[in-house]
């Protein structure tokens, strides 16, 4: 072997061994982005997995009947011994379950971090009753689906949420007599074709999981796809992210909606009928009683009308209290 | 390698050799008798082999020198920007939350934090973003949160229009930004974090890496030089060469500095490793679970009764930031390994407050579960310095100074890791020459004396 093959075979290894102290980096960029899938409330369902109403309860039951108050209501603070208002009055408050995304009805004041509304001011008349101080209460939020488990496992002692009376329900909860009707219309995009509920066939409609709006829409005969969220107000946020082409509930929450987005519009006629009740564990009979004569005062004494005019004039002017019915 | 190094073995000592090889034939004058032409043979041999020396030492220690310099100016580099990135994010997601908490018009000190938390993330990011790497899973967790942070700001400041406003939305573009936040942004982030701290530790590996073909390539050389010498000693009784014994000092300094600097810098980047950035790393998980028990203890109270989820995660994360028993976790950990006595007293006085934070949860939530809500509100974000927001900020502020602290350090460990390299590169390139002149100059004089 000669010298000058050796220093070429050194000069390649040289070469070879610099070469690899480089690495490997090219100059190339790398490919183009691709779309990120778009980003969706926390705990969408799409499609809405929706139960099926197997137990609808008896055919003849009367979703607005409900127990009628003793002859004459305890006074506040003294509650009859062993009631569940005693155990109530004795625990110092009423442990309320109560929406805080539904405008009007339920909802948190961003401003002072308040629970303010209707639903929130007749919940408050309750605990005014029982201790003669609207404040002894305790709000708890619960979503559409949490307030009959709520009520069962006994969190709340009731639930005043938008909450419809129907004979389903009454299975699982008592209800306190109707306080307010609403029935279930449609929210579009302003400029949107939508003219009722028969026009989203194959479109996505947003309602909340576990209310009976979704079950509406799923029963719907156009055969719309509903697309399930725990709070109303993510519906309006799909709405105005081009996600869904309409939300449909009741109208009172519909409303409550429209008024934060004036690009969102309700229409279409009512095509469900909706009494709201006050939702009461099922064996505190004696408590659904209590609330009903409550109920009854406030209907009588111009409360109601009051706290209507106060919260829900955008509805319209206030109509008569619904007339409360009794099963006994 | 192995067939270069086959040919450079010296020729056999006894045996006659008809003919050398061929290209030697017209070099060396014919005519002269075996043992010069074998001489010349050795000489050629040793000069290959003192070259292959010099050029693998020296560009392998020129490797190393880069990978050692990638270690404090790359990866660490990438390190620290994932590191920020990370806890950046946490903290946008864990202060926007608790603005919410305080009212439509959050403090300036909760909108600056923010503000603050977006812009280090997106200066991390754009860290990270100028060291792609090719790696498709990192790259990935990259243009995911380069996709989405715009789109989190947006969500965000429709949240606070709304807010604004007192309309209830505000609180849902919220709940859909922290989901943003915690369902994608953070797990890329992590993801990215991990990705190079393990890209950290490879060029640490490579950076620490014993250089074993130039010493044995070295080690080869000496064992010729010596065989050569004793053959010479046996051929012409004269004891000492002093070019073969210079050349073989030479080399054996040579194979030494090698091997010594190769351990040296093993050390001091063990000590990069293990003093800096893995009580780096400690601390940042530490600082994230607090930032993320923060945000935790905020949703639960925006969620209001509906937030045992978040509560549930609380409980959860500040067990692994102190432990069930309030003295273990990653606090105990890092006070426990810590590599100096400030490092360990932060992590000590963390722990002190992580407790009392501790306690001061629980006394909120009490209030929160006997409906005074207000009164939790204020316990959570009020200005008391009793309300968590002032515990939480001394507990993040402790750890933030021990992070500094500890990223200097590893910084400078691996500093003085490449230091341990400076002048060996030439080192090993003039004493490989003096090899190739001793030798040269001893077998040369050898050959003369047969002409």
């Amino acid at each position: 072997m000669n010298a000058s093959r050796l220093i070429s075979a050194a000069v390649a290894l040289t070469v070879t061994l610099g070469l690899a102290g480089c690495g490997g980096g090219g100059g190339t960029l790398p490919a183009g982005t691709s779309a990120v899938a778009p980003v969706r409330p926390v705990g969408v369902q799409d499609p809405a997995d929706i139960p099926d109403g197997a137990n609808a309860g008896p055919a003849s039951c009367d979703p607005r009947a409900s127990l009628r108050p003793a002859v004459t209501q305890p006074r506040p603070g003294q509650m009859p011994a062993g009631s569940t208002m005693a155990q109530i009055l004795h625990r110092g408050r009423l442990i309320v379950g109560v929406d805080q995304n539904s405008y009007r009805f339920g909802f948190r004041a961003p401003l002072t971090g308040e629970l303010t509304g209707f639903d929130v001011d007749v919940a408050r008349e309750v605990a005014r009753a029982i201790f003669g101080d609207p404040s002894k209460i305790q709000f708890r939020a619960t979503n559409s689906a949490a307030r009959i488990p709520s009520l069962q496992d006994g969190t709340v002692d009731i639930v005043v949420q938008t909450m419809t009376m129907n004979c389903e329900r009454w299975q699982q909860v008592n209800f306190s007599t109707e306080y307010f009707t609403a029935g279930q219309r449609i929210l579009v995009r302003r400029g949107s074709p939508v003219r009722g509920i028969a026009d989203l066939g194959g479109q996505k409609v947003c309602s909340a999981i576990g209310s009976t709006s979704i079950r509406n829409v799923a029963a719907a005969p156009a055969k719309p796809l509903p697309v399930g969220v725990p709070d109303w107000t993510d519906c309006l946020v799909m709405l105005q992210q081009n996600q869904v082409a309409a939300v449909s509930t009741d109208d009172s929450i519909l409303a409550g909606l429209a008024a934060q987005d004036p690009n969102a519009v309700v229409v279409g006629p009512r095509f469900s009928d909706e009494p709201y009740g006050i939702g009461i564990n099922r064996d505190a009979t004696d408590l659904v009683r209590f609330v009903n004569g409550v109920l009854a005062q406030l209907r009588a004494d111009g409360t109601w009308t009051r706290l209507y005019t106060r919260w829900l004039t955008a509805l319209g002017p206030a109509p008569q209290p619904p007339t409360a019915r009794y099963r006994d | 390698m192995v067939p270069v190094t086959a040919t450079l073995v010296p020729p056999p000592v006894t045996g006659v050799r008809r003919a050398g090889p061929a290209g030697l034939r017209g070099w060396i004058v014919g005519g002269l008798r075996d043992t010069p032409r074998r001489l010349a043979a050795v000489l050629a041999g040793l000069v290959a082999l003192g070259f292959v020396v010099g050029v693998v030492g020296f560009t392998g220690v020129r490797q190393r020198s880069d990978l050692i310099d990638g270690v404090t100016s790359r990866s660490g580099a990438l390190v620290v920007a994932a590191q920020n990135l990370y806890r950046a994010l946490s903290d946008a997601d864990a202060t926007a939350a608790s603005a919410f908490l305080s009212g439509g018009v959050e403090p300036a000190a909760q909108r600056d934090r923010y503000k603050q938390g977006v812009t280090d993330a997106a200066a991390a990011l754009t860290v990270i973003a100028a060291g792609r790497s090719g790696d498709g899973a990192r790259d990935g967790a990259v243009e995911v949160i380069a996709a989405e942070l715009p789109v989190y700001t947006g969500l965000i400041e429709t949240a606070r229009a709304y807010n604004r406003q007192g309309l209830p939305v505000g609180a849902a573009y919220l709940r859909e930004a922290s989901g943003l936040m915690r369902q994608r942004m953070l797990p890329a982030a992590q993801q990215l974090y991990q990705s190079v701290a393990a890209e950290l530790d490879r060029t640490r590996g490579g950076g620490a890496g014993f250089p074993w073909i130039a010493v044995l390539l070295g080690l080869v050389a000496i064992a010729g030089l010596v065989r050569t010498q004793i053959w010479l000693t046996r051929r012409t009784n004269r004891l000492f060469n002093i070019g073969l014994v210079g050349a073989t000092a030479a080399a054996v300094v040579l194979v030494g500095w090698l091997g010594v600097s190769a351990v040296v810098i093993g050390t001091r980047l063990d000590a990069s490793d293990r003093d800096g950035s893995a009580q780096v790393d400690r601390l940042v998980q530490a600082r994230v679970a607090a930032l993320q028990a923060r945000a935790d203890e905020s949703l639960t109270l925006v969620a209001r009764g509906a937030g045992g989820d978040f509560d549930k995660d609380y409980t959860a994360v500040m067990g692994r930031l102190i432990g069930p028993d309030g003295r273990g976790g990653l606090l105990r950990d890092a006070a426990d390994r810590a590599a100096d006595e400030p490092t360990r007293a932060a992590a000590d006085s963390a722990a002190g407050r992580a407790r009392d934070w501790l306690a001061a949860h629980q006394k909120l939530r009490q209030l929160d579960d006997s409906g005074q809500y207000t009164e939790a509100v204020t316990a959570a974000v009020g200005s008391d310095p009793a309300a968590t927001t002032s515990i939480f900020n001394e507990l993040d502020g402790t750890l933030a100074g021990a992070i500094t602290r500890n990223s200097d350090r590893f910084e400078a460990d691996a500093r003085s890791a490449g230091r341990g390299l400076s002048g060996v590169d030439v080192g090993v390139v003039v004493l490989a020459g003096l090899m190739l002149i001793g030798a040269a100059a001893g077998i040369q004089r050898r050959i003369a004396e047969y002409r």
